[in-house]
């Protein structure tokens, strides 16, 4: 119907609004429980660094997928890139004594390099991104065991005096629990927190990120309008593969080593989070506020269930309703959808 | 564009084939005598230990210039891949045949199959349903952790909390590593075992259930991972809250890499780890027996050794492969 | 005879009072059109006919009896098809499988199902295989099939929502000889439409609605008095543009234009087309469905790569490689398709507004979102666009104020040179003659305009001069004042055998 009076564009601001009040309702409601059952023992910081910590390279990653899904595509891949990404970082540390800052960006390249090859096979192949990344998955686990001779590669590694190297200890400074910028700031989580600012201001305020919503809305459209829609895809995948490049050396450090195995799955969490937080897979809908948000519920849940001692199985359980219940709840009609009675 | 793509395919292809050993012959004349060809399908190459059995493997069948081994096949945790493995080592007729299986039932037709092709089988590692193979050869995993179960009681004198970070729950090493603990521990009833989650075999998921666990048990005495990396992710954990020195830590697998288990005892990150034996040179002894006519043991048990402060150096010398092969 | 009533119908939507005691009869063989302005009512009474809502007020007799309306499946029962506006097929099945689709037989009578399509395809003048994929039919071949599968139901009520929209004129004949068959058998049909012309020569009745009311009905059709019905005040020229505009210099130049087509997706390949357009000038582009009118706006806005051919822009070389390049020479394309190609309907008027023309309102490297929006209210205001804000979701806009955004995001480019492709294509009275109003401002503004219609009605009145296309050639050029609806016809129908 397009006689709109004011009393109904009221009504559908606000249920919009709440919409995306939603993903939020959803945070309160694992923080109100954690705080009703465990009280000081969830609530205090050191708790939640750790929760939010253990996150925090799969948070990056969802940050990465979620642009993807904003043009519509969907990138299955970043747990192989993170696990490739760590496994360089640990590599380099350990055969070249490199220095963090030198392994950052290194890592970065590697996974934007396969995140390039993602978007190419995308937009110039025309395969459809879950095969491409779904094949690239397969592609960079097998690289990963290949460079790594199967064998989990230590980070703490000892000199001669049987201390760390420098170098090492630096590394430390990655996400070893424990280890703290300035004594007190624990760079995992501040990493996903600018990461998530950055991407946030990327996508709200410039004219790249108003494209990427273009593209995953109508890409018949983005294009007629003058969007660069192949640049726009191969540039989200790139994007993506970046994160992920980014993310490899919290989680070499977090665990001390890189697994070659590292990283498994991590896809999985990765849309989980963004997908709770409110993106829709069909393209041009989501924030990384919301993604944000979505990463916390999961993280944040996780602790709550594990700190209430609840078992793996049910765990297993109640994480997947929670995905289907958060996305439910993101419905901007659901209270009308409920009443019965379709609109046209 | 799709013809650039198939030639780098193809390259691809044939550069991943080159850098693999000689190509399976089923018997090259060689010098002289004549000479065995031996097929190994291994559940899961992606396992540290898997490839830690696998370079030992390919280490001692090199002292036998008469047995050739083709190259490893990979069945990468499928039960489906494998089967298809041993159906192409039987069609090219391999003399002898080990199989590590990822699953008992699956496999067992499968060896059945190679038993009736008069294809001497070793079974390594995990079983199979069927007595038709030649040996078996694997170590045990109650009895490990029983051993660990053991040196839990010996650090607790006093009894004391445990914590346990078990495997993924349906794998059998889990179970029994869990059943032979529990076994061992009962013999102080002022030991509790006050938690316990599943770690999935895996450091980085070890790590955030001991912040949990920390933040929930204000006394934890000792954390038993059903293998190193799950116990030293917990050392991790323990260590960023400051309380690695107060609690024990207990693995099980010992390899000898540099990020392995005996060095983790070396450095004092654990406090004990048992070598889960791969079996790798009493399997090729095995093979080269059969294939002249020795007669062998059918069920070969293997012992575990006991990595402390005082061996570990000695004992990572003794299983360190890197550089031989 | 009677044969459907519908009395005191209404139906509120969350906020909105959609109907409200709306009455509808039809007689047996009837033809009753359904006039109002969109947003009108006429979708919601039909869709409630058509058992898409489970509840309303009122009451909806059939053939004398008291039917219970609430679910398509009901509809169908009581013989009730209705022919969507906005098309419900398939893409990925064929023609036949989307005609049966949901009446099959359990194990699939293909050569029956074909058969049956077939002949009525043919029926329709349809020259298609019934095997062929839905999706490789252009728009008017889909609404016709839609037709089809309204036929191929034991009709006794045959609701059409706008089914000429996407036709040419031969297919509206077309179409009207096929329903004049039907109402010759009896068969009842209500007919929606927003042309004039189209009504005074099928309807025996048209029904005018109005902000969900009953506003009146009239057995002869009278324009003026129709549209003052409907839109509730005098509207006075239909087609406002003064007689020709004044030209200034050549701005477009195309000659020898060549494009190949493409098979799958049934695009007309352009043979050697040459034109011009002068700035000041309102171009024409007249043709019948699948005449390259569309490829031929297409590719000079950079869609489609030319094989031959050579194209100058304001007196300089063009050779736009992408839509991007084209915009930046300062071209536009107001493209045939509004939802599928030009609007990003689950984001707000202010994001599509601004999308082409985002680099004006950069700030170190970030836009500046209050000179944008500034800017998108500025000609949103000034195109009346009906909308609470520019923060409005577009989608939930009425057909002619989303045009209406399209043309203020084309307008932020500051174009020299405009094309419109069906700019008023199911659009309501009141918003077309704004449209046109526009049109004749561009113009009027020193711009160059090439619009292609299919509604020769509209072309004739406000082009200066008006091309005819057929099977991607030009057939015919006529100037202002010499064209003819009979004359463009017969250049729009000159094929010829394809020489190799």
């Amino acid at each position: 119907m397009s006689t709109t009076t004011s009393g109904e564009s009221r009504m559908r601001r606000t249920l919009s609004a709440l919409g995306a009040a939603q993903a939020y309702i959803g945070l309160v409601l694992v923080l109100a429980v954690g705080i009703a059952t465990k009280g000081e023992m969830f609530l205090n910081e050191t708790n939640l660094t750790n929760a939010i910590g253990a996150f925090a390279s799969r948070g990056i990653l969802a940050v990465g997928v979620t642009m993807v899904i904003l043009t519509g595509g969907i990138d299955l891949s970043v747990g192989s890139l993170l696990g490739i990404a760590s496994m360089t970082a640990a590599m380099m540390l350990s055969k070249y004594s490199l220095e963090p800052w030198q392994i950052v960006p290194i890592c970065m390249l590697v996974g934007a390099f396969f995140g390039f090859l993602n978007g190419a096979g995308t937009a110039w192949l025309r395969i459809q991104s879950f095969v491409m990344t779904l094949a690239m998955l397969s592609v960079v686990r097998g690289l990963d065991r290949q460079v790594s001779d199967n064998v989990s590669v230590g980070t703490q590694i000892a000199g001669p005096d049987g201390k760390l190297t420098p170098q090492a200890e630096a590394f430390q400074l990655f996400g070893t629990p424990g280890h703290n910028l300035f004594d007190r700031i624990y760079y995992p989580v501040l990493a996903f927190i600018v990461v998530c600012i950055v991407f946030h201001l990327i996508l709200t305020k410039t004219r790249f990120g108003r494209h990427v919503y273009a593209v995953g809305g109508n890409p018949t459209a983005a294009r007629l309008s003058g969007v660069n829609v192949t640049a726009v895809t191969i540039a989200v995948f790139t994007l993506s593969g970046m994160l992920a490049g980014f993310a490899g050396p919290i989680d070499a450090a977090y665990s001390a080593s890189a697994d070659p195995q590292a990283g498994q799955s991590f896809e999985l969490d990765a849309i989980a989070a963004a997908v709770i937080g409110g993106a829709s897979l069909a393209g041009g809908k989501g924030t990384i506020a919301g993604t944000f948000v979505g990463a916390l519920i999961l993280t944040l849940l996780d602790n709550v269930l594990g700190l209430n001692a609840v078992s793996d199985n049910w765990q297993l359980v109640i994480k997947g309703l929670i995905v289907v219940v958060a996305v439910v709840l993101q419905r901007p009609d659901l209270f009308t959808f409920f009443r019965g009675g379709s609109r046209s | 564009m799709k013809k650039t793509v198939t030639i780098v395919l193809c390259a691809l292809l044939a550069a991943a084939c080159a850098s693999k050993a000689p190509a399976p012959s089923a018997s090259s004349g060689g010098e002289g005598g004549k000479k065995f060809v031996v097929g190994y399908s291994q559940s899961n190459n992606a396992e540290p230990y898997r490839a830690q059995l696998n370079l030992q493997l390919q280490h001692f069948m090199k002292k036998y210039p008469d047995i050739e081994l083709l190259p490893i096949a990979d069945a990468k945790q499928s039960s489906a891949t494998q089967v298809s493995q041993v159906q192409n080592f039987i069609t090219q007729k391999v003399d002898a045949l080990i199989v590590s299986p990822t699953e008992p039932a699956p496999l067992t037709a499968a060896v059945q199959q190679a038993c009736d092709a008069k294809i001497p089988v070793i079974v390594l590692d995990r079983t199979v349903n069927t007595d038709c193979f030649s040996a078996f050869i694997g170590g045990d995993n109650v009895l490990i952790g029983k051993k660990a179960g053991e040196e839990a009681v010996k650090l607790l004198p006093n009894g004391g909390n445990i914590v346990e970070l078990r495997g993924i729950m349906s794998n059998q090493p889990q179970i029994d590593r869990d059943k032979g603990f529990r076994e061992a521990i009962a013999a102080n009833p002022k030991i509790k075992i006050i938690a316990d989650r599943e770690g999935k075999w895996l450091k980085e998921q070890a790590t955030p259930i001991m912040q949990q666990w920390l933040a929930q048990h204000p006394q934890i005495d000792l954390v038993y991972g059903h293998n190193d990396p799950m116990a030293l992710g917990a050392y991790l954990a323990a260590q960023a809250a400051g309380k690695a020195d107060k609690i024990k830590f207990v693995g099980i697998d010992g390899l000898a890499i540099p990020d392995g288990g005996i060095r983790a005892v070396q450095l004092g990150q654990l406090s004990a780890t048992f070598i889960y034996p791969t079996g790798a040179q009493e399997a090729a002894d095995t093979v080269n027996k059969i294939l002249h006519g020795q007669p062998v043991e059918k069920q070969q048990v293997l012992g575990t050794t006991q990595v402390s402060k005082d061996n570990a150096a000695d004992l990572y010398k003794q299983y360190d492969l890197s550089g031989q092969n | 005879m009677t044969i459907l009533a519908m009395r005191a119908i209404g139906k509120s939507f969350p906020g909105v009072r959609a109907l409200d005691g709306v009455s509808l009869t039809v007689g047996e063989g009837e033809v009753v059109a359904l006039l109002g302005e969109n947003g009108a009512g006429k979708s919601t009474l039909m869709n409630i006919l058509a058992g898409v809502f489970k509840d309303y007020e009122g009451e909806i007799e059939i053939g004398g009896q008291v039917a219970h309306i609430h679910s398509p499946k009901d509809a169908r029962r009581h013989g009730i098809a209705m022919i969507h506006q906005e098309l419900n097929l398939v893409p990925e099945l064929s023609i036949a499988d989307n005609i049966f689709l949901g009446r099959e037989r359990a194990i699939l009578d293909r050569k029956g199902m074909e058969a049956r399509t077939a002949e009525l395809l043919r029926g329709l003048g349809l020259d298609l295989s019934p095997r062929r994929l839905v999706k490789q039919c252009k728009i008017a071949e889909r609404q016709l099939i839609e037709v089809a599968k309204a036929l191929s139901q034991n009709v006794r009520v045959l609701v059409m929502d706008e089914p000429t929209s996407a036709l040419a004129d031969a297919e509206v004949r077309r179409l009207y000889t096929v329903i004049r068959d039907l109402t010759g058998r009896g068969v009842a049909v209500i007919y929606i439409s927003h042309r004039l012309e189209e009504l005074e020569e099928i309807a025996d009745r048209v029904v005018v609605l109005r902000d969900g009311r009953y506003i009146g009905e009239r057995e002869g059709v009278d324009r003026d008095e129709l549209i003052q019905m409907m839109v509730g005040r005098p509207l006075g020229e239909l087609f406002p543009r003064a007689e020709g505009g004044s030209r200034g210099e050549e701005l477009l130049k195309v000659e020898g234009l060549s494009v190949p087509g493409e098979q799958g997706s049934g695009r007309t390949a352009l043979r050697e087309v040459s034109l011009s357009v002068r700035a000041g000038e309102i171009v024409g582009v007249a043709g019948l469905m699948g005449a390259g009118r569309s490829e031929l706006l297409e590719s000079i806005f950079g869609v489609h790569k030319a094989a031959a051919g050579e194209m100058s822009l304001g007196g300089r070389p063009y050779r736009p490689k992408s839509p991007k390049s084209a915009i930046r020479r300062g071209v536009a394309l107001v493209a045939e398709d509004r939802k599928a190609q030009s609007l990003v309907l689950g984001n707000t008027i202010a994001f599509n507004a601004s999308l082409p023309s985002l680099g004006r309102f950069l700030r170190f490297g970030m836009v500046d979102a209050r000179r944008e929006h500034a800017a998108v209210d500025e000609r949103v205001r000034e195109l009346r666009v009906k909308a609470p804000g520019i923060r409005f979701t577009v989608g939930n806009l009425s057909g002619g104020n989303q045009q209406k955004v399209v043309l203020a995001k084309w307008l932020l480019t500051t174009p020299s040179l405009i094309l419109m492709d069906e700019p008023t294509r199911g659009i309501d009275v009141g918003a077309k003659a704004e449209i046109h109003a526009l049109m004749s401002e561009l113009a009027a503004s020193g711009k160059g305009v090439l619009v292609a219609s299919s509604e020769l009605p509209e072309l004739l009145a406000m082009c200066d001069r008006i091309l005819v296309l057929c099977e991607g050639r030009i057939t015919g050029e006529f100037g202002r004042g010499q064209a003819s609806q009979e004359a463009i016809l017969e250049a729009a129908m000159a094929r010829q055998q394809v020489t190799v």
